[in-house]
């Protein structure tokens, strides 16, 4: 008896039936995918349209009349919404896919030789456009550039936080006018930003071109970004938990500070985030801002200081090899800090997910 | 102190003198067997949403130390009533009330009182359990204390008793430190009553607390509210006939006829309204007819 009920066990291994595929999906599958593939390696062959053209304007809708013809072979009516659907999605994100992959490796292949510890640690004194690669570089941009988001971040975080809680917790009169206000913010161009701040502070004698001018500026565009992404996450936080606190007998001001403010801690890091990715690159506010400068200067109230966005625009209007070189090297350095930074908040959350 | 002295004997002198205030718990049962005195009462209170009334004419009292079940059909305003009584019910836009609510015996409605005192004195337990995402069990226990500022004293023992009385300490006192999400849903029921305890409260208003909850939970919780019962005030909103039966001292009945606003159509010793209610809808309802 026993031996049965062994050898009955041991028979039965872990499936998954929903998995089989029968065979007349597998062949309509695979039709759906080698036809449009084949006509599109023929024409791109035969004729002289350039590939994107092809893929946009004739593999996609061949892909999505294949994928439907097929389906509906092979499971009728119902199947062609879900043909449709899925191809339409996957194309869209290779698509997009494939327009990131390639800014992501020209800058890498481009970028890539320049990169080197003497191209990240010095300044720009004494470098000509014609000065070879491996004298100079991005270090004091990369300071500057650090230097005036910070001082943006300083300014637009308290206020881009404060003006969410004020949308969502204080729900004062004027909650609807201040979310009006800041979406309309983050339509302004940025050298609109730049150009208010010059005339603000710069022709006005307040301060002169500056890291705190630039961190004004960018401040600008860096706000609607930080208030709109905090205003989103700080609504996640459930009303039982608001109703929690307020019936324990906690002020309003408590409630934000000790209940809504930590459990919304992740997404408001996300927040901040958005907000300087959003700005990091913004060159044009900085030009009528911050200016541009050679030697590292860390003073954020007087004298131009260089930051990378402006880096790269000096050197690529040169025209010179090397300096398009230290351009593309420059703007490598920006992806990668970017990219740590990014990296670093995911960090900060998985590290908080596993605690709990 | 005075000012409460007085109110409350001129309470008694009204009743004294004939004024009867209908429905109240205690007018149909001067037998009262805790023999105790009301700590919490309402009078003549109404409650809008916006134009529209939902609760009208709501008598009752509470007696203290002793259990007091709302039931009702759904959409009745049980809940809305429970949160007139810890004023929280003011945070709906669009709300509106008349009549007053007597917390010993001073109207807790008066522009004078500071509605955070109601709440440290009136605590509340939801009908999901919502702990504090963010904390561990043990900063959940103390969050109360925190958020209102009191003072904590020894809180390693505020923590144990709080989460002793919740019947929770036995399952979760290795892991004090634990966030408190990691918790079950009725641990985190329980988590919740640990924490309206830890700041003292007077009063335990709670709503459908275990109607999220498996029977093993809902038993365990039952049995707190019945220890709570013997140094506390406890009001319970339930759907569930059989646990009003079994955790409560009193009952009101709410039922809101087609079209009209809702009313408490009886209220009295639990046993009374189950076993020989006056009014027929009571019996119908209580007997499983409707609702």
């Amino acid at each position: 008896m026993s031996t049965t009920l062994e050898r009955e066990t041991s028979q039965i291994q872990p499936e998954r039936p929903w998995a089989k595929q029968n065979k007349s999906t597998l062949v309509a599958n695979l039709i759906a995918v080698i036809i449009p593939t084949t006509l599109l390696a023929i024409l791109f062959f035969v004729t002289e349209i350039p590939g994107p053209v092809l893929v946009v304007a004739f593999f996609f809708p061949v892909q999505l009349l294949t994928a439907g013809v097929t389906t509906f072979f092979d499971r009728g009516k119902r199947g062609i919404g879900d043909a449709v659907l899925s191809v339409a999605c996957v194309t869209s994100f290779g698509l997009v896919l494939a327009l990131l992959g390639s800014v992501v490796f020209s800058v890498i292949a481009r970028g890539l030789n320049t990169l080197s510890f003497s191209f990240v640690s010095q300044n720009n004194i004494y470098i000509s456009p014609t000065t070879e690669i491996s004298y100079g570089g991005v270090g004091h941009a990369i300071l500057g550039t650090f230097l005036v988001v910070f001082i943006a971040l300083i300014i637009a975080v308290p206020l881009g936080i404060a003006s969410a809680i004020y949308i969502t917790d204080i729900r004062g009169r004027a909650a609807g006018f201040v979310r009006f206000m800041v979406q309309a913010m983050s339509g302004v161009p940025s050298i609109v930003a730049g150009l208010f701040i010059f005339a603000a502070v710069i022709l006005t004698d307040v301060v002169g071109f500056s890291a705190i001018a630039g961190g004004l500026a960018y401040a600008i565009l860096m706000l609607p970004t930080v208030a709109r992404t905090a205003e989103e996450v700080l609504k996640l936080v459930p009303k039982d938990v608001r109703d929690a606190a307020v019936a324990l007998g906690s002020s309003r001001a408590r409630v934000t500070l000790l209940i809504v403010i930590p459990t919304a801690k992740t997404g408001l890091i996300t927040a901040v985030v958005l907000g300087i990715a959003r700005v990091v690159g913004e060159t044009a506010p900085l030009l009528l801002t911050t200016s541009n400068a050679n030697n590292t200067n860390l003073n954020p109230f007087t004298n131009p200081v260089a930051t990378i966005p402006v880096y790269i625009f000096q050197f690529l209007g040169t025209g010179y090899e090397t300096s398009i070189n230290r351009a593309w090297g420059a703007a490598l350095v920006l992806l990668l800090i970017v990219s740590i930074l990014f990296a670093l908040t995911r960090l900060i959350s998985r590290k908080k997910r596993e605690k709990q | 102190m005075e000012t409460t002295k007085t109110n409350q004997a001129s309470n008694v002198d009204a009743e004294m003198s004939g004024v009867r205030v209908p429905n109240t718990v205690r007018d149909n049962h001067p037998s009262n067997p805790h023999n105790s005195t009301v700590l919490l009462e309402t009078k003549d209170v109404h409650i809008w949403f916006g134009k529209r009334l939902i609760l009208e004419k709501v008598n009752l009292a509470f007696p203290e130390n002793s259990v007091t079940a709302l039931i009702g059909p759904s959409g009745c305003g049980k809940s809305t009533y429970l949160r007139i009584l810890n004023r929280m019910h003011e945070f709906i836009p669009g709300a509106a009330l008349a009549g007053q609510v007597l917390y010993n015996g001073r109207d807790m409605y008066d522009a004078k009182v500071d509605p955070v005192d109601i709440r440290v004195n009136i605590g509340m337990v939801f009908q999901r359990p919502n702990p504090f995402p963010s904390m561990s069990i043990k900063e959940n226990v103390l969050s109360g204390l925190h958020l209102a500022q009191l003072e904590i004293k020894n809180p390693e023992q505020i923590v144990q008793s709080c989460l002793e009385r919740a019947s929770l300490w036995t399952e979760v006192k290795d892991r004090l430190n634990a966030s408190a999400s990691s918790l079950s849903g009725g641990q985190q029921q329980r988590l919740c009553i640990a924490r309206a305890l830890a700041v003292n409260p007077k009063i335990l208003l709670m709503d459908e607390p275990c109607s999220a909850l498996d029977p093993g939970s809902t038993r365990r919780i039952e049995g707190t509210i019945r220890e709570l019962a013997s140094d506390m005030t406890v009001v319970i909103v339930t759907h569930n006939m059989a646990q009003a039966q079994r955790v409560s001292d009193y009952t009101a009945f709410f039922l809101a006829e087609e079209g009209s606003p809702a009313q408490v159509v009886e209220s009295g010793l639990t046993d009374e309204i189950f076993s020989k209610p006056k009014d027929p809808r009571t019996n119908d309802y209580v007997n499983g007819l409707f609702g």
